[in-house]
């Protein structure tokens, strides 16, 4: 008798698990596997390497999360991280101490971010639109300023922020970490965060909540540009360069980390513990293939293995969740 | 009835002569008699399509070409941009056609295209002449780096200093390549690997020649040298090769970021200003670069395709002569270089000079007379 009344959902329960743990399960199966097979992998030198190079994709992260909860997007990163480093680059050491130029090149990217989220707020023009626009117009402005041409930053003080530890522990990693500490804060437990996940849940319910909209777009934007010009200062410092060809390609690997830490691209959801651990998972990936002298190609198709899988399973897993709810 | 035996054979010497004359005549030349040219002009149209106009190396092949065509007072140049793209270089070659150049200097990479681009070229009446810069394309008179000897003088110089400072002990190569760029470019690496291994006592195992996808850019090749360096033992001797002095940059980081400075070096090719930068830093471990001179292109280039368009003779292939560049020889290889200009301003520059090698002065004077 209750065999019987166990009904079919029912049984599906204990399939509910954590996205964040699966994700944590993710990563620690890949560390084993490459563990298992490159001797060097879990060296203090290689773990300390990973470390040192997450921040880049780590601290854009941060903002594209904020982006991808609102429901928007930013296209912008990378070339906003590449201005960053050509600014500060031309203004120092002639015009500026190295600081005040990191300052002003901080600045640059606030000011993109905020115009993209003026365009997307006033003029309401697509956020996939504007932001691909900016990432046209930012890039060929850095080349512009530039002149094509790469700017040496061979500041020492400068370069500690992408290459120095402390107490052994790179001091790029230490401050993605203060970042993430603090946005988890932000996005959890104020106001500002909770209104993010509303607005990317349903804009017209959040505009019938009286979330102003406009305001919390433009700050996420603006925000999200702080972050990636951040994002370009440790590039720019690790490469002690400021190059306009910088960070190609950054925001589809940072797009790619956030998505496989559990961000929807349809707005509403999103964590950024789930970040961290996919900026982590997608870096110790192609460490490891590295590790294992695996062709450059085959990483290309691990990496979007990977991703798809893991969203895959995701999808599997929330459709299975409703089909337990009925 | 002798008149006419007379005619003919006058007729059939003609032929036999207008037949030899174009076994003989240039590529992409038309010879309709003895004398004259079909393409000859008093004043030329010259498409230059450019692989990009975003990299140091293409920028400056541009602007060698601009002021070549500007020094000859006939050639108005028309300058299209490749992008970097296959789809690009047809669309900018079938412009160049309805345009109604008379000769096409071509830069681009892709191959499937660079066989429908000829054809486009080939096909015309006259046909086109085309002059390939780097990549050959079928048909065309190719110009460009003498690609394993340009790598193969990168790999000695790094196998010299490995004698000289380690003992001749090099423990691995790291080869910063870019594997999708097929054959042409992969010469380099060859030339660069060999070079070194040519110059030891004792090679390098191959288990210890690291091969690494630079992805072109200075940033992967600052990640993916910094995921190879924890396989190495701290106190290896390492030389680390490159496609460009982009990738070079990105691998002197990585290697300054590790703590390896004091077992490395970097050898590489191009010799582009922001390679030169590196270069004279302080305790650079970029030694030196090959030079492609892609600010010398131009007076190459634009000289042979008028004796394309003038119906002269012009050998199916022209190097670029090659030379290895130093922050001991910039300023007598690459004067009017920035880095030159540093040199100079710091009172460097002399000093450098007089330490040059012999061998250095007599391969630029080699060069000179050329």
């Amino acid at each position: 008798m209750l065999q019987e009344t166990i009904s079919r959902p029912a049984r599906l329960s204990f399939i509910k698990i954590n996205p964040t743990v699966a994700l944590l399960v993710a990563f620690a199966l890949t560390c084993l596997l490459f563990g298992a097979f490159a001797p060097t992998f879990f060296s203090l030198d290689n773990v300390i390497t990973i470390a040192g190079t997450l921040a880049v994709v780590g601290i854009s992260a941060i903002g594209m999360t904020m982006i991808l909860i609102t429901g928007g997007v930013d296209l912008s990163v990378g070339s906003v991280a590449a201005l960053t480093g050509v600014t500060t680059s031309l203004l120092w050491p002639s015009v500026l101490p190295i600081w005040l130029a990191a300052g002003v090149g901080l600045l640059a990217g606030l000011l993109v971010g905020l115009f993209n989220g003026l365009v997307i707020t006033r003029l309401r023009i697509n956020p996939l639109i504007t932001t691909l626009a900016t990432y046209s117009a930012v890039r060929g402005l850095a080349f512009v300023i530039s002149g094509s041409q790469d700017n040496q930053l061979g500041d020492p003080g400068f370069q500690f922020l992408g290459r120095g530890n402390l107490l052994g522990i790179p001091f790029s990693l230490i401050l993605m970490l203060v970042l993430y500490l603090l946005f988890y804060f932000v996005l959890r437990h104020t106001r500002f965060g909770r209104n993010l996940f509303a607005i990317g849940g349903s804009p017209d319910a959040a505009r019938l909540a009286g979330i102003n909209i406009r305001w919390h777009l433009l700050v996420a934007y603006g925000l999200c540009g702080l972050l990636s010009a951040l994002s370009g200062l440790v590039s720019a410092s690790q490469l002690a360069a400021g190059r306009p060809q910088a960070a190609f390609g950054l925001e589809f690997a940072v797009i790619a980390a956030v998505v496989l830490g559990g961000t929807s691209l349809a707005g509403g959801k999103g964590n950024l513990l789930g970040t961290l651990i996919g900026v982590v998972l997608l870096r110790t990936l192609d460490n490891g293939l590295i590790q294992l002298n695996v062709s450059s190609f085959y990483q290309d198709v691990a990496r979007g293995v990977v991703l798809l899988l893991t969203v895959g399973i995701d999808q599997l897993r929330l459709k299975l969740e409703k089909a337990r709810q009925k | 009835m002798f008149k006419a035996r007379a005619f003919k054979t006058l007729m059939a010497v003609a032929l036999i002569t207008g037949a030899s004359m174009l076994s003989i005549a240039p590529r992409g030349a038309v010879v309709y008699a003895q004398g004259s040219c079909a393409t000859a002009k008093d004043r030329y149209k010259i498409g230059f399509a450019n692989l990009t106009d975003s990299v140091d190396f293409t920028k400056a092949v541009e602007a060698s070409m601009k002021s070549a065509a500007a020094k000859t007072g006939k050639i108005d140049l028309v300058v299209a941009n490749n992008n970097l793209d296959g789809a690009t270089a047809l669309n900018n070659a079938e412009n160049f056609v309805v345009q109604g150049v008379d000769g096409v200097v071509e830069f681009q990479t892709d191959e499937k295209f660079g066989n429908v681009i000829m054809d486009k070229f080939r096909s015309q009446t006259p046909p086109i002449p085309v002059i390939a810069i780097d990549i050959p394309m079928p048909g065309a008179t190719f110009f460009g780096a003498d690609n394993y000897r340009a790598g193969r003088m990168a790999g000695e110089a790094g196998g010299d200093y490995a004698n000289k400072n380690w003992g001749g002990k090099v423990d691995y190569i790291l080869v910063l390549e870019l594997p999708q760029s097929g054959p042409i470019p992969a010469a380099r690496m060859q030339g660069q690997v060999e070079g070194i291994q040519a110059k030891l006592k004792t090679p390098v195992p191959e288990a210890n020649i690291i091969r690494l996808d630079s992805k072109n850019t200075q940033d992967v090749a600052f990640k993916v040298v910094s995921d190879a360096l924890p396989k190495i033992p701290a106190d290896a001797n390492i030389i680390a090769v490159e496609i460009n002095d982009d990738t070079a940059q990105g691998t002197a980081a990585a290697l300054e970021a590790g703590k390896r400075t004091a077992h490395a070096i970097v050898v590489g090719q191009g010799a582009v200003e922001s390679g030169l930068t590196e270069m004279i830093k302080p305790n650079s471990l970029y030694l030196g670069a090959t030079a492609y001179f892609p600010e010398r292109y131009g007076d190459k280039i634009i000289p042979a395709m008028l004796d394309l368009l003038n119906c002269k003779a012009v050998p199916p292939a022209i190097y670029v002569d090659h030379v290895f560049v130093t922050k001991n020889n910039i300023c007598q290889v690459i004067p009017d270089s920035k880095a030159c200009a540093t040199l100079k301003a710091s009172g460097a520059a002399g000093t450098a000079a007089a330490t040059m090698s012999m061998t250095m002065r007599a391969t630029m004077a080699a060069t000179a007379a050329k």
